[in-house]
């Protein structure tokens, strides 16, 4: 291995800046879980790691007047203890444990996992039924966008090159929002998904309220089933209904065969999570309607 | 790179390439071998230490990540006279068997334990996913586990 070079960066705009100046040698050091397996085993042309793993801009959770940040830089670890995530993204703190175990939980970012930007990411399809957005940082500045447009193939993201992943952001009016989020794995711990699903919804009365609808590991990247939610806006509850949809979402996929599971499995395993996360985030808001009715 | 750190209580450093792994740092710079080289992609545990409270594999955290940082390796656990609970456990149910997935197994059990001293069978199994043993002597693991929180709780004295 080529002697390397391992710069810590005081600020996020001087990690672009370093990065613009060494060039496409020079990599962006996150959680590690990846890269330094990378490094010992395909390392390529690497001879800089630009360590932005304790930047403030890429650091914390906090709630604001906008709705919660979560730092690029937060590891799974951090998010499955923090308080706010806990009480108003409970699902994203629910697919944050089914990621590996949790050594690799302690030490893997959020914002790494989404910048590899596997199909199968277990944060991406909760994250995305919260309509979160993501805000980066380049060579031009900043820019905010859905964490949908983000994705753009597997293990291709939207940033430019020398740009980074800075936050992700629920919005306020989703925080709390009934959800819900099912991964199915060969195994509970240090499994890929072979698919993943969540759900989020409101339900005004009956009638469902803004539903949402999100797979992973069934295209090649997360995807929201956008036909299925245009089904089931503003109808009222109805377990066919939901099944129907379910059927929808299976269309609205496009799931590959692999060594994991076929095709044709994995289209089974779409329609049988959607449906129950679906009917989970149901009965999520009917529980709340409930104790609201108590208060 | 100049690492410093705190391992086991003592202040220790050395100096390693950049892309030296904590594993690597600890084995080779510093003659600790406990935390064993096992799948060296962060799937076994063998290599797994305590970084700041924290369990880690240590064949993916780069040792740079680590300077400054406390640092609990399974050398750390017994004292000249004793054996920590965790470990009278395992001696006590034959908890293993070849052996080579223990350094990690005891201290993701530890960590478990400083967070938790009376945990489920579940949390167990969870806190341990991320440590395989090919013996598949997993029962008795967390049969272990389980007392050694039991006895942890009862001798706070001790631990």
């Amino acid at each position: 291995m080529r002697p390397m070079d391992y710069i810590v960066p005081e600020s996020a705009e001087a990690a672009v800046a370093i990065l613009a100046e060494r060039g496409e040698n020079a990599c962006p050091l996150a959680g590690g879980t990846d890269l330094v397996v990378d490094l010992k085993h395909a390392p390529g042309n690497i001879n800089a790691l630009v360590d932005v793993s304790g930047l403030d801009e890429f650091r914390g959770i906090d709630v604001t007047d906008e709705g919660l940040r979560i730092g690029s830089m937060a590891t799974y670890g951090e998010i499955m203890e923090h308080p706010v995530c806990l009480e108003k993204t409970p699902e994203v703190v629910a697919a944050s444990h089914t990621v590996g175990a949790v050594q690799t939980r302690n030490l893997g970012t959020i914002g790494g996992n989404l910048v590899t930007c596997v199909p199968s990411a277990d944060s991406a399809p909760a994250l995305m039924v919260l309509d979160a957005e993501v805000t980066l940082i380049g060579t031009n500045g900043w820019r905010r966008m859905p964490i949908e447009d983000f994705f753009v193939g597997p293990r291709k993201t939207i940033l430019e090159p020398y740009e980074l992943l800075a936050e992700i952001w629920i919005p306020k009016h989703t925080l709390g929002k009934p959800s819900s989020f099912y991964k199915f794995g060969l195994r509970k711990g240090q499994a890929l998904a072979l698919v993943n699903a969540a759900a989020a919804l409101e339900l005004d009365g009956d009638r469902i309220v803004e539903p949402r609808i999100a797979l992973g590991a069934v295209a090649p990247t997360p995807i929201r089933a956008v036909k299925a939610e245009a089904l089931l806006d503003g109808q009222d509850v109805d377990a066919k209904l939901l099944d129907e949809a379910a059927q929808i979402a299976v269309t609205e996929s496009k799931p590959i065969d692999d060594f994991r599971a076929s095709k044709n499995y994995r289209r089974q395993l779409i329609r049988t999570l959607t449906r129950r996360v679906l009917e989970r985030s149901v009965e999520i808001a009917r529980k709340r309607q409930e104790q609201d009715k108590l208060h | 790179m100049l690492v410093e750190l705190t391992v086991n209580g003592e202040s220790r450093s050395a100096n390693v390439p950049p892309e030296t792994t904590l594993l690597k740092m600890l084995r080779e710079h510093l003659g600790l071998t406990g935390a064993k080289l096992g799948c060296d992609v962060g799937d076994c545990g063998t290599c797994t230490v305590i970084v700041d409270g924290v369990s880690v594999n240590s064949c993916l955290m780069l040792a740079g990540r680590a300077d400054g940082c406390d640092v609990t390796t399974i050398e750390g656990l017994a004292t000249a006279d004793d054996l920590h609970p965790l470990q009278q456990k395992f001696e006590e149910h034959g908890a293993l068997q070849c052996g080579f997935c223990g350094p990690g197994m005891l201290i993701s059990a530890k960590n478990l334990l400083d967070n938790n001293p009376d945990p489920s069978v579940f949390e167990v199994r969870d806190a341990l996913a991320g440590n395989l043993c090919r013996c598949t002597g997993y029962t008795k693991i967390i049969e272990a586990v389980i007392e050694a929180g039991e006895m942890m709780s009862q001798e706070p004295a001790n631990v």
